[in-house]
């Protein structure tokens, strides 16, 4: 079975730091992979890596098994890759709905249907149900702007979802929502997963989060990936706890 | 506010409609020149206000619109014909210029096309075997339309603001389209716009396309207006001027190009009184207003308005506990 | 041959002047992302205070002086505080078009309140002419390569081997771990400030002679320090450099083997040639955006 994420032996230096030093991993269909490690560790160059964000300096990463290495982040969206971001990224001035159907309407048809067809781009229904999900429909027509910042994390993975795609990489998912919305929204990604049978990759630094979520984790220092498995061994791992508290 | 809105817009219209009986030939050219300013203006808000480039070249596409409607028409082309190629040759140069410019980091477009609007300036200068040099081309014809003659100040008055709404109403509709929303993403989170499958590069260029396409549509406007065109009216100055049409109007804002031209265009008479100082005068405005109100006069507008609704509603008692920030 | 040495020496001339002007561009852009449109007029402007101070009694060298003190000021000091400072917080677009107003602003006032009329600048030598290899070369263009070589020298040294020099070139690459380090990211960037109103004067004293003092200067030489700052690289201050010398070459040679009808075509054909295929430019890095 060809896993759906592929990373051969990345590597991505900036002048004279190298943040990501060889990594190599894969992911298969319905696995929810959690990358953690200390702060530095190369988490986020990773995904923007993967993401075609920032172009590695070496290696290879493959989406079903083909080359996706360099690739315009837009590209890999329509080739069923999506992510959410560790710092918000909602478009403050759209509505809810608007913000929903413009994280869907790029994803399919193209220039010239977006221009002559429907306002909505047909996506009236989808973005409805997406809203139905998430539990959102009580500010459905509000700007993204005015939204606390649990329904605006709530949104960001809607945003991320709306174009159905395979693999979702969320980036520090967790950060900053208080525990209430953090179940909830753990819940929404975990039905969200069973029912598309979609695969995830995610970074977060909450251990409780992670533990609850993930099905199997990889842990990075310093560039390097220093141990993988699942989640209860990687929490005893003597490695691991080196890592940590070593920094 | 829409009906505020509602209720200016309603009188706008009727002014535009109903002033030029009342003026005599000066005043209704100046309109006219308004009107035609505004179709720039408006290419260039998309440019600027929606995607986010500085284009500093807005004012070459007038020339070239201007001189190709001219020379079309004096080999014998009918108007429309005449006007229909400066629009796509417009298009078509401000695909190949944006190009390769907009691979590249952002500023590098606000050089490229100063950089452009300074060969263009040469090329109508010295190609005197086509543009006639500095001599300009004289005796620009305006058009008869299905009979009808555009020839006196009121009816050409009247043609103009009649061809600013046509492109008023085709930008609207196409903002009100998936492009517009793609425009706002473009404008207000590139990034993420881009982790979503829109092509940023894309809709950059199709906005500068199409923005530099009404700039030749406004040149097509403006040659048969002034009768007479020479290569310094479309030279860095212009471009500046229109730029900053869009910032006063407020950039961004659908209704700011209109403002800013209107501006733009009466102003050097309100500053007759400066006598000479004008450009003086208008440069250090331009300052200040970039310091208190660098949203234009529209999003000053707007922000009033928030802050009186923000004043008149109080807020609701929030014991949200989401509200924790980072 | 003997004329291609004359005009390789006036181009090197040129050159090194563009190289002062794009220098100080750089700087701007690098420390406190400001791209000054009104670069240009900001070397017209000091030619007129060296004139002005000479018509109420000052000999050449101690206006020169009071130009320079003025530049420092006036295009240092009072831009960043009054023009820069409040607009950076709007973001870059306010600040790029306050630059283009203020381009037109010095322009005009120069225009209306010193002459409209090309003004005749002194000399720093008088014009005597020297036999190099069978060529005439201008003492003159020795004279600007030498003032131009120790300025350009002199700012190298102080980036390079002062600490001052090097907090400020910390705070070029970044502002943010500078400030961390202890560094006074403020003060660094108003010694940028201050810094470019130097150079812009000496650019203009060297300059002024050839091109005489006229208010519409600030065009041409604009576009020389933006180009010259765009073909070097715009993220070094080496790549200014270079850009500065090559730009000033080109000119030179193209005024006199092209049409000087399309001569200011040359360099804007490179500017756009450069940005197309390598926009970092000569000596520039490539920069990336990350999240």
């Amino acid at each position: 079975m060809t896993p759906v994420l592929q990373v051969s032996n990345l590597r991505k230096s900036f002048g004279g730091i190298t943040a990501v030093d060889g990594v190599s991993f894969e992911v298969h269909e319905g696995e929810i992979l959690g990358i953690i490690g200390p702060n530095g560790s190369g988490k986020s160059t990773l995904f923007n890596c993967v993401l075609g964000q920032l172009t590695p300096s070496e290696g290879e990463v493959r989406i079903d098994g083909k080359p996706t290495t360099g690739l315009r982040p837009c590209d890999l969206n329509r080739l069923g890759v999506s992510r959410t971001f560790q710092l918000l990224q909602v478009f403050p001035q759209l509505s809810v709905r608007n913000n929903l159907i413009l994280a869907g309407q790029e994803h399919q048809g193209t220039m010239a249907s977006r221009l002559f067809g429907a306002a909505d781009a047909g996506l009236g229904g989808a973005a409805a149900q997406m809203i139905e999900f998430f539990r959102l429909s009580h500010v459905a027509e509000e700007p993204a702007g005015s939204l606390s910042y649990g329904q605006q994390k709530l949104l960001d993975a809607a945003m991320a979802f709306m174009a159905g795609p395979r693999l979702v990489l969320l980036d520090e998912p967790a950060g900053g929502v208080n525990l209430t919305m953090l179940a909830s929204l753990r819940e929404r990604l975990q039905t969200y997963h069973a029912e598309r049978k979609a695969t995830f990759v995610v970074i977060e630094h909450q251990m409780e989060f992670v533990m609850a979520l993930c099905t199997r984790v990889l842990v990075l220092a310093e560039g390097r990936v220093i141990a993988e498995g699942l989640p209860q061994d990687i929490r005893k791992n003597p490695v691991v706890i080196e890592a940590y508290l070593g920094h | 506010m829409n009906r505020l809105g509602a209720i200016a817009f309603a009188c706008t219209i009727v002014l535009a409609l109903v002033l030029p009986q009342f003026l005599k030939g000066y005043g209704i050219f100046l309109l006219s020149m308004w009107a035609v300013l505004s179709v720039a203006a408006l290419g260039l808000n998309l440019t600027l206000g929606y995607a986010g480039q500085v284009s500093l070249a807005q004012g070459a596409f007038v020339g070239i619109g201007a001189y190709t409607a001219a020379l079309l028409m004096q080999a014998g082309w009918p108007y429309p014909a005449a006007f229909v190629c400066s629009a796509l040759l417009c298009f078509g140069v401000g695909w190949i210029l944006g190009y390769p410019a907009l691979r590249v980091q952002h500023h590098y477009l606000a050089f490229v096309t100063l950089a452009f609007n300074t060969l263009v300036f040469l090329v109508l200068r010295n190609e005197e075997w086509l543009t006639h040099g500095t001599y300009g081309i004289s005796g620009v014809m305006r058009p008869v339309l299905l009979g009808w003659s555009t020839g006196k100040p009121l009816a050409y008055y009247y043609f103009s603001l009649g061809m600013m709404a046509l492109v008023a109403a085709a930008l609207w509709w196409m903002l009100r389209s998936p492009w517009g929303r793609a425009f706002v993403a473009l404008r207000e989170n590139p990034i993420r716009a881009l982790s979503l499958g829109l092509d940023t590069r894309r809709y950059t260029l199709m906005a500068f396309a199409i923005g530099s396409s009404l700039g030749g549509i406004s040149g097509a406007l403006y040659a048969p207006l002034v009768q007479f065109i020479e290569p310094n009216s479309f030279a860095l100055a212009l471009s500046f001027n229109l730029l900053l049409m869009v910032i006063v109007g407020g950039s961004g804002y659908f209704f700011g190009p209109f403002l800013g031209a209107l501006i733009a265009v009466l102003l050097p008479e309100w500053l007759r009184v400066t006598e000479g100082y004008y450009l003086l005068a208008y440069a250090a405005a331009v300052m200040l207003m970039m310091a208190f109100f660098p949203y234009g006069l529209f999003g000053m507008v707007e922000r009033a308005l928030r802050a009186m609704r923000l004043k008149r509603v109080p807020p609701a008692p929030t014991l949200k506990a989401e509200r924790t920030r980072p | 041959m003997a004329s291609f040495i004359q005009l390789l020496v006036s181009g090197l001339a040129t050159g090194a002047i563009y190289a002062l002007i794009a220098v100080g561009f750089t700087l701007l852009w690098q420390t406190s992302q400001t791209i000054n449109f009104a670069q240009g007029e900001f070397v017209m402007l000091p030619a007129f205070f060296v004139l002005a101070a000479m018509n109420f009694g000052a000999p050449f060298w101690l206006a020169a002086l009071i130009a320079i003190a003025l530049s420092i000021a006036i295009l240092g000091v009072v831009f960043k505080l009054i023009i820069v400072d409040p607009m950076l917080k709007h973001g870059v677009l306010p600040l790029v078009i306050s630059t283009i107003a203020l381009s037109l602003f010095l322009k005009e006032g120069a225009k209306d309140f010193y002459s409209s009329q090309a003004q005749p600048f002194p000399a720093l030598v008088p014009a005597i002419d020297l036999h190099v290899f069978g060529a005439v070369v201008s003492m003159q263009s020795l004279v600007v390569l030498a003032v131009a070589i120790i300025t350009v020298v002199g700012l190298h040294l102080l980036l390079n081997q002062t600490r001052l020099g090097r907090m400020m070139q910390a705070t070029a690459q970044n502002a943010t771990l500078a400030r961390i380090l202890g560094i006074p990211v403020r003060r660094m960037v108003l010694y940028t400030f201050l810094i470019n109103g130097v150079l812009v004067a000496i650019a203009s004293i060297l300059i002024s002679p050839i091109y005489l003092a006229k208010f519409t200067n600030g065009e041409t030489l604009g576009i020389a320090a933006f180009l010259a700052a765009i073909i070097g690289g715009f993220n070094q201050v080496r790549g200014a450099i270079l850009g500065g010398i090559i730009l000033g070459v080109l000119d030179n040679l193209s005024a006199a083997y092209v049409s000087s009808q399309y001569r200011a075509a040359f360099p804007l054909i490179i500017l756009i040639v450069v940005i197309l295929w390598r926009p970092q430019g000569l000596l520039g890095r490539v920069e990336e955006r990350t999240v």
